[in-house]
This record gives structure tokens, sequence and C-alpha cells, in this order.
């Protein structure tokens, strides 16, 4: 630095441009590129307009970024000559050297070559300084990272996107906080977060946003939908798939690069087809012997089989994916273009493509068109079409193997590995590799309903009775002795567990009829009963009767009563409600579909939660399980006060199951919360899958307290009913709750609409 | 004629019921035994009830019936707020006095017509039960007011229509109501049925009405998923129509089916794709 300040030259026109000339003549390593530079320029832009770009070179040695720096910009400015202009350079130059003062040399120097690949895709002054920008933020938080940033930019920066790579970068620093390795592996595009982000860089909507939108498509198409799940990203740059397991379709999360309208297309595209797949017979081919080009080519053939049907009962569906056939014998020797010619020539009878193998597969196909409904023919055909590839020598890249186009599915759903040979059974490896879908457990059993994802150390676990505190106690009834034991009973607040909500979103989807059933149920509450008043002294309108009893009265000399308007007044409703759920060990008993019962009731108090925010009673969520008398637990889900958002449903998605039924002890708190809620009328629902139950007292016991406890309760105006869960009809709920105000479920999938409705008619009495 | 069988001093105008006579036959494509049942039921006067989505034929059905049976037809669309005085009369005034006014139903009752309730549900409870006595062994309707108890003519039977799609735990009919009536299920009739209504009724080919059913099939698999009801056989009449003169059919299907039945974007979104794909 000390060399700039002594050779102060005092050019008037161009100062900069004096003193850096100047100072280059004294470096010989770099004197000769800043001259070729310069005089490059010069040509270029003219000599006199210079000066802004030498302002940028001087401030890089001002802030002694080093020669390879200094290179790294000259190469830059000669590379972006043409479509920046000097001035445009010297900006970049004064951002390098901003950035190199924060991070070193180094990393200007990757920021300069990163900036030269995607400068093309910024528009303007406003994007360029956003890059700079971004990277600026980063060095000053995180140094270390600018490099591996700057040379993955042409992942990062998409055009029209610069503000997902602002976005990226402030997301990658919020996420890793202080862990300075999480961040490095952030920003070396090695963190599932990172990854995640990376592929929604430029793209969208993606299946979050279409996720409703392709269910509802599919159901008007086919019926039924099948469950959807989203597919994240993969960790290599190749493109994902769909991937068909059992009946569940895995969507990915975006396709990367796909926007607006073509991604939405691209998801129905997708969806639709794999729709297909489920909709006409989707076969599992044993794998035994089937080398992967007769796997692929079966698959390929069975894409075409399915289409034809689906295109023939809706002949529509041919626009939809016909814009995704365009493989042209130009796009390349290989085979996988080949394959793609394949497809389109099966997809669309009328393509001609000089190989021979097209025509060849489009023969056979159509030779087939009368048992287009027998999977069989995709194995046949697909098997020889495969033997002729052979012969050929065409190398298939099991490795690499992408279906085309992209909104077909990796095809492996078709295949059933189980029996697979071990003499193919390493090639076939490279196959499912290629897709690149981790296969999960109990992948091909039914979807849970909502399944509960049980991280280690949930907070139920830690949570031993003596460390939590007692918040409350309360006698109960000992039936045996004929008495009340004051304080017998210690209440302790369990905290809750939030858990990531999106799986119990999608069960909420999902019960798509029962859903519709209750929000209408919720527009006709919420409307509020309108009551007719006959005979008013005003009104909207003529009470007819009145009238004609008014003239009548008048004719007769009597004195007529004028009251002779009909008017139509709401109802109020001044209603608070507070749900207990029962989340005891039984309620982890697994149901047909995989889900719990305790699943099942988070669903039921979920769609009521929904129900209760839209119509604005005043609710509360309480779960409760105990374990012995000192320790009867209670979680507050939603406390009356608290809205019911996100992180509410995040708690009840969050609740475990464990321990036993006291369900006096529970109905006593839920009792006194209520109490301190001001309401015309109070109700507690409780949702429970059977009788009381306890360590240490008997069940029978139990069962008088929690009757005891109904009837105080209704002494005081708080209404307890009970919805339980009751396959075989002979629980004790209506001993409990009255029978009136008990009603079993036989069905546990019932339950979720049964809460509502229960809800419903409670609350119109 | 029909002759009034009421001892009671009845006013010497008796309403002529012939503006309530079907002359041309109701076209009406049956879909199942539907019309036998009805007969059957005609022969000993009960009480029919016609459960079904909207625009699926109720209607017509019973027009095409009151016809094939030769009875005058008299219709009530039940509201929230029509009273049993609606249904059964009231006294009105006039120069001499008051005047008793039969209502519709007591005019069916005296004259023997075919008297048509449609949506009874949504008329209050309190109103159902007028027709209690009518729908049960006693075949009367008792006038409060004018204290006076009708019996039925012989001829006079009661036609009830009930859509089960909208009854919720707010609205439903009495179970004492319900049981009263033989119910005759209905549905919209299977493809190639409706296919040939839609060609018959909106006059459009058999190209466009295999489509406009297929998008109705769509539709109808949406109910619960965002639709409360899916695209009725009188909607795909509506766009046949349209279609037929001349709108091209993504605008009439649009216009009479789509707009109509959802407000949801998203819905709408889905449909679209649906419909777009049901289009060759
Ligand atoms: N089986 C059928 N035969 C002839 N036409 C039919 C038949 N089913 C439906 N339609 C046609 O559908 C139209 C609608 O039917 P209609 O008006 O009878 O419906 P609805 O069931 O009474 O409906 P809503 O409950 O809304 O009153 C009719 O005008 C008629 O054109
Ligand atoms: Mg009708």
């Amino acid at each position: 630095m000390n060399e700039v300040c002594d050779s102060e030259a005092p050019v008037l026109d161009a100062p900069a441009l004096a003193r850096l000339a100047g100072l280059m003549r004294a470096r010989d390593t770099l004197a000769a590129s800043f001259e070729a530079t310069r005089h490059r320029l010069a040509r270029r832009h003219g000599a006199a307009s210079l000066e802004p770009w030498a302002q940028g070179v001087l401030a890089l040695v001002e802030v002694n970024a080093g020669a390879s720096a200094l290179l790294a910009f000259w190469r830059a400015s000669l590379e972006l000559s043409g479509r920046l202009s000097p001035a445009a350079l010297g900006e970049t130059g004064l951002a390098a050297a901003a950035l190199c003062r924060e991070a070193g040399g180094q990393a200007a120097c990757a920021a300069l070559d990163g900036f030269v690949a995607i400068a093309p895709r910024l528009a303007g002054e406003g994007e360029r300084a956003a890059f700079w920008r971004a990277l600026l933020a980063l060095a000053q938080a995180a140094p270390d990272c600018v490099e591996s940033v700057a040379t993955q930019a042409h992942r990062l920066v998409l055009p029209g996107h610069v503000a997902d790579f602002e976005g990226f970068i402030a997301a990658g620093l919020k996420a890793a906080g202080r862990d300075s390795a999480r961040r490095r592996a952030f920003f070396a595009l090695e963190d599932t977060l990172a990854l995640a982000l990376l592929a929604r860089i430029g793209a969208g909507p993606g299946f979050a946003e279409l996720e409703s939108e392709l269910s509802r498509v599919l159901a008007a198409l086919w019926g039924t939908a099948p469950p959807l799940q989203p597919l994240p990203p993969a960790a290599s740059e190749a493109p994902r798939r769909v991937n068909i397991a059992g009946p569940v379709l895995r969507l990915p999360e975006v396709f990367p690069g796909v926007e607006g309208e073509g991604a939405r297309h691209l998801y129905r595209a997708a969806a639709l087809h794999a729709g297909a797949h489920l909709h006409f017979g989707n076969p599992r081919f044993p794998v035994r012997k089937f080398r992967p080009v007769q796997i692929a080519l079966a698959g390929l053939i069975e894409d075409a089989r399915i289409e034809a049907l689906a295109m023939a009962r809706y002949p529509g569906l041919r626009r939809l994916w016909g814009r995704y056939h365009i493989a042209t014998p130009d796009d390349g020797p290989t085979l996988a273009c080949l394959l793609a010619r394949l497809a389109r020539g099966l997809f669309d009878p009328g393509y001609a493509d000089p190989d021979a193998l097209v025509g060849k597969a489009q023969a056979l196909f159509a030779a087939a068109r009368d048992r287009l409904d027998d999977p069989a023919i995709s194995l046949d055909i697909g098997t020889r079409l495969a033997n002729d590839i052979g012969q050929r020598r065409l190398r298939f890249d099991a490795r690499g193997h992408v279906v085309e186009p992209a909104y077909r599915d990796d095809g492996l759903g078709l295949w059933d590995f189980s029996d697979i040979d071990p003499e193919v059974s390493d090639e076939v490896q490279l196959l499912v590799e290629a897709a690149r879908i981790e296969r999960r457990e109990g992948e091909d059993g039914p979807p849970d309903v909502a399944p509960s994802r049980a991280p280690a150390g949930r907070a139920r676990e830690r949570a031993a009775g003596e460390t939590v505190p007692v918040i409350a106690t309360y006698p109960e009834w000992d039936a045996q002795a004929g008495i009340e034991r004051p304080d017998w009973t210690s209440v302790r607040a369990l905290a809750p567990a939030p858990v990531d909500s999106r799986p119990l979103q999608r069960a909420l989807e999902r019960a798509g009829p029962a859903r519709a059933r209750i929000a209408r149920l919720v527009k006709a509450a919420k409307i509020g009963r309108a009551v007719r008043l006959k005979r008013q002294p005003d009104g909207h309108e003529l009470d007819l009767d009145a009238v004609i009893e008014a003239a009548i009265a008048r004719r007769a000399g009597d004195v007529p009563n004028l009251n002779v308007f009909r008017s139509t007044a709401l109802t109020q409703r001044d209603l608070a409600v507070l749900v207990l759920i029962d989340m005891s060990q039984s309620t982890r008993a697994k149901l047909a579909s995989g889900a719990s019962v305790l699943d099942v009731e988070k669903l039921a108090v979920a769609m009521l939660g929904e129900a209760l925010a839209a119509l604005g009673d005043a609710f509360a969520l309480l779960a409760f399980a105990s374990n012995g008398r000192d320790d009867v637990r209670l979680c507050e889900v939603k406390g009356f006060a608290e809205p019911y958002d996100a992180a509410a449903l995040a708690r009840l998605a969050g609740l475990s199951s464990g321990l036993s039924t006291r369900l006096g002890a529970g109905l006593r708190h839920a009792g006194a919360e209520i109490a301190r809620v001001r309401a015309f009328r109070k109700l507690i629902l409780v949702l429970t899958d059977g009788e009381p139950s306890d360590i240490d007292t008997p069940a029978p016991d139990l069962l008088q307290d929690a009757r005891r406890v109904v009837l105080q309760l209704r002494a005081q105006g708080i209404d307890t009913s009970g919805i339980t869960l009751d396959p075989a009809g002979v629980g004790a709920a209506p001993a409990i709750f009255g029978k009136a105000n008990a009603m079993p479920v036989r069905r546990v999938e019932d339950l979720p609409l049964r809460l509502s409705e229960l809800y419903f008619r409670l609350a119109r009495r | 004629m029909p002759s009034a069988t009421s001892p009671a001093a009845f006013p010497s105008r008796v309403p002529d019921l012939s503006a309530y006579r079907i002359a041309v036959e109701p076209y009406y494509r049956p879909v199942g035994d539907e019309i036998a049942v009805f007969e059957a039921a005609w022969r000993h006067r009960l009480p029919v009830m016609l459960k079904g989505p909207t625009g699926c034929g109720k209607t017509r059905f019973v027009e095409h019936m009151a016809w094939r049976l030769g009875r005058p037809l008299i219709t009530v669309a039940a509201h929230e707020d029509m009273t049993a005085a609606d249904l059964a009369g009231r006294f009105l005034l006039s120069p001499e006095g008051t005047v008793w006014h039969d209502g519709p139903l007591t005019q069916a009752v005296r004259h023997g017509a075919l008297c048509y309730l449609d949506e009874i549900v949504e008329a209050r409870q309190d109103t159902t039960v007028v027709i209690h006595p009518l729908t049960d062994a006693r075949r009367i309707l008792p006038l409060e007011k004018r204290n006076e108890q009708v019996a039925a003519h012989d001829d006079f039977q009661l036609v009830i229509s009930y859509n089960p799609g909208y009854q919720s735990a707010v609205k439903d009919l009495k179970e004492s109501t319900k049981q009263r009536f033989i119910a005759i299920a209905f549905d919209y009739p299977a493809p190639e049925l409706e296919a040939e209504i839609v060609r018959r009724e909106a006059g459009a080919d058999a190209a466009l009405a295999r489509i406009l059913v297929a998008i109705a099939a769509c539709s109808r698999n949406l109910r619960g998923q965002g639709l409360d009801e899916g695209a009725s056989t009188r909607m795909l009449i509506h766009a046949g129509r349209l279609a037929a003169g001349g709108v091209s059919l993504e605008a009439a299907v649009e216009a009479a089916i789509v707009l109509p039945i959802t407000d949801d974007a998203d819905v709408r979104r889905a449909l679209g794709a649906a419909i777009a794909a049901c289009l060759p």
C-alpha cells in the first residue's frame, strides 16, 4: 500500500490511469499483462473512457489483492468487455476489492472467475450489484466459504433469479448459525438443506405449491387420487424423475430450471402419466435375469402402452404429453438419445426416424394394438428391442440412465426386485442407484395417515415424573371407601414437543370429503341460526296472517293489533370448548392403514381445530396421560388465548403415545381451565380410546371417579361429552358421560368426522 | 273434472286445474325400474320421495309420470321461509269479507292432483309436519283455521324431492317424515344413457355429448374434494346447447360448467386440466 501513497502522479484528465500505469511499470510480472489489457480495452472503448476501469484496478491494488486477483480481473475485463462498459467493469473491480478486504485475494480471484461465468445471466447494474452484495455479506460472516460459493456460482445464479442467490446465502448463514463446520458443508453444497434450496433456485412452483391441485386432477381423471409424497433433490446434478412406490406417487420437490406455467404443466404431465400407470394395471414384473437395458426398454414400452390406453379415454392427454416428445436424430448419437426417439416414435406413430430400431418398435407396438390391456406385451417387445440393441453393440449406461422425457417416471415401480438373479444383480443395482431413490423402510406398505416421526430425545421421555413441576393437585373419589380423597392426584405440565406438521397437514388434505362436509357445517353454523320473529312492531316484511287478523279486527270493530311485521334475528354464538385428548399407551395401536390411533386422533382434532378457528369459537386443546396418581401429565397443545396456527399444529403433531388414562384427573384439570374462560356455554369434549385405567387404582374405581367429575362439571354449567373409539361397542362411555353425551365410534377411521359432527350437534343446543 | 270430496261448504268457484295438466309427453329416458315403482306406489296412493343430486331428472320424471297417469301436477318449491299457510291456504280479504283461499297443497288434495314438493328439506320442520296426516292411513289435511278436515281426493298423491348431498347435521328430514315415503333413488345416468339424454335435449351430436359426459364424470370425481356437487345432467345440456349453437366447446364448458360450480381458483385449475384431457 505504501507504494501507492508515494507515487501520486498529477494527471488531470485521468489521474487513476496515470498512477496505475506508473505503478505497473515497476511490477515486471504484471506489466505486460496490464499493458495488453489496457490496450485492448482502449481499442474497444477508447482510451479516454478507461478511467473508471483503472479505478477498479487501483482499488484491488490498494487492498493488496495479489497478482492472481489482478490477473483474474483483467481476464474478466477482457471476457466481458463486449458486454460491460469500462464503468461497469470498474464497479466490478471495486466490488472485488471490497470482497478481498474481507475474505482475501484468493476469494476475490474465485469470485471474479465465477462472475465471468454468470455475468451474462445478470440483467443490468442492479442485478450485478446484488450478486456482489450477496458475496460480500457472506464474506463478512463466513470468509472461509466465499471461495466454494464463487466456484459454484454457475449453479446458484440463474437468469432472473439473482434474488434466489441472495436468499440462498442468507438461508445458509441462518441455518448454520455459529456452527462453522455446518456452514462450510452448506456452502460447499454438501448439506441437504443446501441441496433443497439449490433445487428451488429458478424453479417453481414446486410440489408443495401444486400438491393439492395435482391430487385433484388425478382424482378427477382416474377416480381416486393416490397419496402423493415429495421427493427431495438428489445430491448429484442428475435430474429427478417421479417414482412410483406401491400405491404412492413420489414427485420431485421441484423440477430444477422449470418455472411458472412450464412447471405446472410438467407436474401435471408427470402426475397424470404416473396416475395412468396405477390405473391401467401396475404390474410388478419379477426382475429375475433381466439386464438393465431390458428393464429400461420394457419400461419404455409399458409407458407407451399405458399412455395409449389413457389417450384412448382422454384424447386431450396427447396435447399434454406431446410437447415433451421433441427428440430428433440431431440430439446426438448416444443410446440415450435413441431411446428418447424410440419413446417419441411410440407416442406418435406418425414420427419417422432414420434409425430402423424406431420403425421396428413402432411396427411391433402397432401389431400389439389389440392386446394393449395386457402388460405382458411390454416385456415381450422390450426384450426384443433390447436384443437388437445388444447385437448392435450399443452400450447402455445403467449408471447414468435417466428416463426421458422428463414427465415420465423412473420406471422402477414396475419391477419386483425381490427375486433378482445374482448374475445380474450388480448391474441392475446401478440402474436403481441411477434413480437415486433411497429405499425406505416399509416402502411397499400403505402410507401412514400421518406418520408420527419420533425423533430421539422427545420431551416425553425426558420428562421423568420428578423433574416436571406439579401445577395442580385434585381430589379423587374413592368409590370403595365412599369418600373423596383431597389432593389425591398431582398434575404436571408436560412440555409440548413440536415436530414437522407437514405429514399431518397432508393427512388433512387427504381427508377431503370429510373436510368439505365439516366446512359446510361451519358455513351453516357461521351464518348463525336465523330465528323468525312473527308479529313484530317492525320488520322487513308483512306478517300476512297478522295483517289479515288486524284487518278482520278492524272490520269487526275491535282494536287491531298493529304488530304486523315479520323479522329475523340471528342467534349469537357464545361458546367455549376444550378438547381433551387421550394420549395413553393404547393409542399407539396401529390400524390396518399403518397409522396409529393417536394419529387418527390428531387428524380428528386438527379437523375440528380448523373448523373452530374458522368459526371463531374460543377453544383449547389439552392432551393427557398418567403414570400413577402422582404423575398425571397434561400437555397444552393450544390454550384458549393462543391462536390456532402452524405452531399449534406442530405441537399437536408432536404428541406421542404412552402411559395410562386417569380420566378423572384429566377432566378436573380441563374443568378448572375452562372455568376461567368467560362464555355462555362451556363444553369439554373428551377424545379417548377406552376406559380409564392407571397403574395404582382398579379401573372400575377410576370409572366411578370420572362419572362423578362429569356430574360435578355439569352442576357448574360445563357440559362434558365423550367420543370414544369403541370397535366392539361395549365401552364404558355411556356410564361416564351419560347416554346422550357419549358417542362411541366403531370405525376408527370415522373418528375425524364424528368428532366434528358431535361438536356441531352440541354447539347447537 | 275432479270432484271435491269434502262435505264442507265449498266456494262455488271450483278452481280449474286444467292449467296444471300436461298435454305433451315430457321426454323422460328411464334409467332403471323407476317408472314401475312409481306406478305401483300410485296404485296404492303411497307418497313417494325422489332422492338424488341436483339436475339428475327428478323434476322431469314427475312431469312424465303426471302425464303418463293423466293427472294434473302442482309443484311447490320449498324454501326456508315457507309457512304451513303457504302450503295449506289462508283467509284473504275481499269486498264481501274474508274469503278462504286454498293453498297449492290443499288444491291438490281436494281435486286429485299430484303434488310435488321440491327440495322439501329447505322447509322448516314445523312446516313439514302438515303433510303427516296426509301421508299416513288417514289421508286427510286438517285446516285448523277453517276448522275443516279435507279428505284427500282419490287421485291425490304426494311426491317430494330430497337431495341427500345437502343433508347435514343442520338440515335433515325428521325421521317421522322420512318413514312415510316410498323412496326412489336417482343418480346421474350411466354414460351412454346420459349421452343419449344430452344429445336429445341439447340437440348436440353424439361425439359432443360423449365429451360432455366424460367431463361430467371427471367433475363428479371431485365431489368432496373441493366440489360439493359434480356437474349435473342439466349443466351438460346447457353446455351442449351453447356448443351446438356455435359457441366453442371450451367456452361453452367454461360458461356452463366450470364457472357455475366453483369459485375456488385451485379447484378451477384442476377441473380445467381434467377438461383439457377430455377435449379432443
Ligand atoms: N332420465 C332423463 N330423461 C330425460 N331427460 C333427463 C333425464 N335426466 C335428466 N334429464 C334432463 O336433465 C334436466 C334436469 O333435470 P331435472 O330438472 O329433472 O333435475 P332435478 O333432479 O329435478 O334437479 P333439482 O334437484 O335441481 O331440481 C332436465 O331438464 C332434462 O332435460
Ligand atoms: Mg328439479
